[in-house]
């Protein structure tokens, strides 16, 4: 034969080059001798049971917690019943078919009717028109794919009891982009109706539960701003250094600011992975989990829900716009920021209900705004603290008597330089420091700091308080604002920009944490410190051996190097401000507590409206009585108010009423919950 | 066959070749078709149906099984142009062939060039036409040898010119696997040692090269599946993890690995020898007659993953829809073409044309043998193409420009 003729070659090298063809060839046949015929049968079988999916489980995220460890960012199963488009390929087949022959017996049934109609066989071009064309079956295809969604999703609403609906455009979009996604069909579903799916519909293909955490704020909007929210991440998103392969991918979320976006790869965890093994009719077989999930990073911040929650009744139950920073005086440790208006962060999550998008979007209001870091302002006459140390220091007499002359409007003027004015809103008069302080005459504070050497040190000293910088919080919502150098000031600074700065108007931008810190240096003697918002990271498992990473606490950022009498004469300002009858800050007095404090009242311009807005702040800090150093600093901003004693003071007086409750011992933390 | 035996002295066109070589791609376009068009609720005649024709056109042109047509075409009308040409005027272009695929084999390994694909720069991209000049390079490999070693018998002995041989192979060889495509590097080594042979090189030689390529492969596996991690040669990861999968050694993890380390290493085991089986499972449940074309359930519902279904893993499809029957087709009608080389180059006019048929088949056979190996689990997985039932331009070009070259030495052979 044909073979054996090239084994016969007298050539002994194409010889052996058959034989070794020869050999290759019968080893192959005897391979695919036994795989197909002899092993055939168990190869069938093993088609039966070798498919599995891979699902990408994400981890719990980690909790936020306030300082005493009462949750505000938590996480709850939640439970949703998902349709695998995949695996119901054959019952979409089986109804396609039915669909389709259907479809050509009535086309054939027409054409015939057509055919005895005209008498005479149809031509080429007549019969067209009662074929099955492309478009015809896409429909038909369409129409299975929903028939059956459609059939399974009203089953599922009657067998558990509620009225479901399928979202036929959700579905087909699903359908034809993504089909190897699974489709949530109803969403988190009740405790009774997971019962009742594990009961009717264990081992229906297609069909499926699918158990999650998901993010919970159960106090809803509290400290809404500073916790900031999630966003679902993309179809196909990966993160970083993370398999990226998977069939499936239950749907996970991403900090986007706040705390949960600062902190998000903290939080977030490691996400694990199960496979589940899926037989060819699409029977869940076996689940699999060979990458265990790690939970986040627990995250406890230095906040006080009860003062946070008070500090927010108190803009809210005003309708105020602006924000509250409660601070720990000895360490910087912030204890409450509230920011109004607010949100609830749990939308994000969930889904918004009507109009809400619409109002968190409003460019007016701005409720997304974390208005205590995020947004600036010019401070007013809350910077005369700053403007007191540095006259006072450089050796400004504080009995010294200043008259200040009257405008046109039977207001004081500060007048200065070669005949320039700046309004005032204190009366005109003569005025020792403690007045001016208490009254807020910008016309004493003008003619204190046009002082030599003044401008110098309220820079320096602003610049120990480190306005116009970042403090680090972590938040991903920071703005430095302003605050000049002191190489601006040495050259191309006019009286004007000095007389400004003096009030706290223009040359100087800042967020109420900054001012906060200002405070609470006065409080504590002249520490500046680094804010803290965040006291710890910790494992969620209490068992894990991985260490508990711990933010310092007091991290001293500056001294103001104010020598004592001087802080003395001004603190005891503070106090007269809200202590006297006569002080602008009087309205913040609470009995029991010891108050010192300093309104501002700063102009704005705003774009649109009718052209001027106040912000309005008061900056004060406060304690009991018999303890010698005040040991919070309630810093209280509110936009378009109408003065800092006026608006700003009654709100500080419900924080400072908050707090005195809490150190009531009656009052445990527990029942406070 | 005894007819064409026969007639051999006169005929210029072996008939038993063509009608194999038609036979193969006759199960080519089929089957690609069926592996691409799995999923396609619309099959050809309903698009046709459908379309305007330039709407068809359009259609067919972005599917795969009709790009294979095209490459059938184009290779076989490069085929039957290498035939109108006497092979010993082709074979002084063999050196700039050489020399030439070895520019393209450098070309390809220069980012922006060569395009990069599942990790490997194998490509150049030509916008309509993903070239792979490893496939080239293998052919024109084969030529310059056969043209090298069609020299004096007594030449042969001297060992300088076994050694130039020897760097002939080197040269190519060390380019791909830079790529790394270990397989297409393998593949010159039986066409190399084939030819050798044929050409009549010494025994004592071969004896000394075969102990030598012998014992490195030996020596190379050992240290591949059992050594200690600091004593491995550098392997890509994937060739690795493929030989691991071949021997069924368990993937050890380095020392002093976290639980998850080794846990992900078990998964990716587990992932790694997901296509060996899946392969292992569709051929085998094709049992002896098959599920009928386009009835393939391994394929239509992806676990035999769609990106190597159509190309390195279509015996799987053939064999798992045509059956047992369907592979002996398969395998006669390869040993069809391989034995009409055989006796083309018995038959050959000179050594050049010998040699270059011995090459040409043994590099055919290697491509068998070492993908329907791999589709079996008799050999590692490695992307090497079938020649002619894969879909792949350059495999197909390149495969029907070789038998062009064989049919070149069957057209010119001694006339006596």
């Amino acid at each position: 034969m044909f073979i054996f003729n090239q084994l016969k070659r007298d050539d002994p090298a194409l010889r052996l080059v058959s034989v070794v063809l020869l050999a290759g060839l019968v080893i192959l046949f005897a391979g695919l001798w036994w795989v197909q015929v002899v092993c055939g049968r168990e190869y069938q079988s093993h088609l039966e049971t070798q498919s599995f999916r891979s699902v990408r489980v994400p981890a719990p995220r980690g909790k936020i917690l306030d300082r005493n460890g009462v949750a505000l960012a938590d996480n709850r199963p939640r439970y949703d019943v998902c349709l695998y488009l995949e695996e119901m390929r054959k019952a979409f087949a089986a109804d396609f078919d039915a669909r389709f022959k259907y479809t050509t017996n009535t086309l054939r049934l027409q054409r015939e009717a057509k055919r005895a109609a005209l008498g005479r066989d149809l031509t080429k071009e007549e019969a067209k028109a009662f074929r099955v064309t492309m478009e015809q079956r896409k429909e038909l295809s369409r129409q299975a794919r929903l028939a059956v969604a459609n059939g399974i999703t009203a089953d599922l609403g009657q067998k558990l009891q509620t009225s479901l609906a399928l979202d036929v455009k959700r579905f087909t979009n699903h359908a034809a982009s993504t089909p190897y996604q699974p489709f949530p069909v109803m969403q988190d579903l009740q405790p009774q109706q997971v019962a009742r799916f594990q009961e009717q519909f264990a081992g229906i293909p297609g069909i499926d539960l699918e158990s999650q955490t998901i993010r919970t704020y159960p106090l809803g909007s509290t400290a809404a701003h500073l916790l900031g929210y999630l966003r679902r991440e993309k179809d196909g998103e990966s993160r970083d250094g993370e398999e990226s392969y998977y069939s499936y991918r239950l749907p996970d979320f991403r900090g986007l600011i706040g705390i949960e976006g600062g902190y998000d790869e903290k939080l977030c965890g490691h996400a694990g992975g199960k496979s589940v093994l899926v037989n060819n009719l699409g029977y869940r077989q076996s689940e699999n989990i060979w990458q265990p999930t790690v939970p986040g990073y627990n995250v406890t911040l230095t906040l006080d829900v009860r003062i946070q929650q008070a500090a927010e009744k108190a803009l809210a139950s005003r309708s105020y716009r602006g924000a509250i920073v409660v601070m720990d005086t000895r360490n910087g440790d912030v204890l409450a920021m509230a920011s109004s208006p607010t949100f609830n962060p749990n939308y994000w999550v969930n889904g918004f209900p009507p109009g809400e998008l619409e109002r968190l979007d409003n460019p007016q209001t701005k409720p997304q705004r974390n208005r205590a870091t995020q947004d600036n302002y010019y401070p007013g006459s809350v910077f005369k603290i700053v403007v007191a140390l540095a006259a006072l220091e450089l050796g400004h007499d504080p009995n010294e008597l200043y008259t200040v002359p009257a405008g046109a409007n039977g207001r004081g003027i500060a007048v200065f330089g070669r005949n320039q004015t700046k309004q005032d809103q204190a009366p005109p008069g003569t005025y020792t420091f403690l007045r001016a302080f208490i009254k807020s005459s910008n016309g004493y504070f003008i003619h204190a700091g046009l002082k030599p050497g003044v401008l110098e040190k309220v820079v320096e000293l602003g610049n120990r308080i480190h306005f116009g910088e970042r403090a680090n919080l972590g938040t991903m919502q920071e703005n430095p604002g302003s605050f000049p150098r002191p190489e601006t000031v040495r050259s191309g600074w006019s009286l004007g920009a000095t007389a400004n700065l003096c009030i706290g108007q223009e040359k100087i931008e800042t967020t109420p944490v900054q001012v906060a810190v200002m405070v609470s240096a006065m409080a504590n003697g002249g520490k500046v410190f680094w804010p803290r918002l965040v006291q710890r990271l910790n494992s969620q498992d209490p068992l894990s051996n991985e260490p508990e990473q711990t933010v310092p606490e007091a991290r001293l950022r500056d001294t103001l190097g104010v020598s004592a009498k001087t802080m003395q004469l001004v603190r005891t300002a503070m106090f007269a401000d809200v202590d006297d009858s006569d002080g602008s800050g009087f309205r913040a007095k609470l009995p029991g507590f010891r108050i010192g404090g300093k309104t501002g009242t700063a102009q704005v311009e705003v774009i649109g409206e009718d052209g001027k807005e106040h912000t309005t702040w008061f900056a004060s800090m406060g304690g009991p009585e018999n303890e010698p150093t005040p040991r919070y600093a309630v810093v209280v901003m509110v936009e378009n108010g109408i003065s800092g004693g006026t608006t700003c003071a009654p709100v500080a007086h419900d924080v400072y009423q908050a707090i005195q409750q809490l150190n009531q011992p009656a009052k445990s933390i527990a029942s406070a919950r | 066959m005894f007819e064409t035996t026969l007639n051999e002295s006169q005929s210029r066109v072996d008939r038993l070749l063509l009608a194999a070589l038609g036979g193969l791609m006759l199960f080519g376009f089929a089957f690609v078709y069926s592996a691409t068009m799995v999923n396609e609720t619309t099959g050809v005649f309903q698009q046709f149906r459908e379309l305007t024709f330039p709407g068809f056109f359009k259609w067919l042109l972005s599917e795969l099984f009709f790009k294979q047509v095209i490459w059938y075409g184009l290779g076989t009308a490069a085929a039957i142009g290498l035939c109108l040409i006497d092979y010993r005027s082709l074979a002084r272009w063999a050196m700039v062939a050489y020399w030439g695929s070895t520019l393209l084999l450098i070309a390809v390994l220069i980012p922006g060039i060569g395009s990069m694909r599942f990790g490997a720069r194998r490509w150049i991209d030509l916008g309509f036409f993903q070239f792979q000049p490893s496939e080239f390079a293998k052919l024109a490999f084969i030529v310059a040898l056969a043209h090298f070693l069609s020299r004096p018998a007594e030449e042969l002995r001297r060992p300088d010119v076994f050694w130039k041989a020897t760097g002939m192979i080197a040269l190519p060889f060390l380019l791909i696997m830079k790529e790394p495509d270990l397989g297409s590097a393998l593949v010159m080594v039986p066409c190399w040692i084939a030819m050798l042979l044929v050409a009549g090189v010494p025994r004592k030689f071969l004896v000394r090269l075969f102990s030598l390529v012998g014992v490195l492969a030996a020596l190379f596996l050992v240290d591949v599946l059992f050594a200690p991690p600091g004593w491995q040669i550098k392997l890509q990861d994937y060739q690795k993890r493929r030989l691991l999968v071949y021997f069924g050694v368990d993937y050890v993890p380095a020392s002093g690995a976290s639980r998850e380390d080794i846990q992900r290493l078990k998964r990716q085991q587990l992932d790694d020898s997901f296509n060996v089986r899946q392969a292992l499972i569709s051929v085998g449940s094709g049992g002896l007659t098959g599920k009928g074309w386009r009835q393939g359930t391994q394929n239509a519902l992806g676990y035999l993953p769609r990106a190597v279904a159509h190309n390195d893993f279509i015996f799987s499809v053939i064999a798992e829809e045509s059956g047992f029957v369907g592979s002996v087709i398969v395998l006669t009608l390869y040993g069809a073409v391989l034995f009409t080389g055989i006796r083309i180059a018995g038959q050959a006019r000179d050594r050049l044309g010998k040699l270059m048929a011995v090459g040409v088949v043994a590099l055919i056979f290697s491509h068998v043998f070492i993908n329907i190996g791999m589709n079996i689990r008799l050999m590692p997985v490695t992307g090497v193409p079938l020649p002619l039932l894969s879909y792949g331009g350059s495999s197909v070009l390149v495969s029907l420009i070789a038998m062009g070259l064989l049919h070149n030495v069957h057209t010119y052979r001694r006339t006596y």
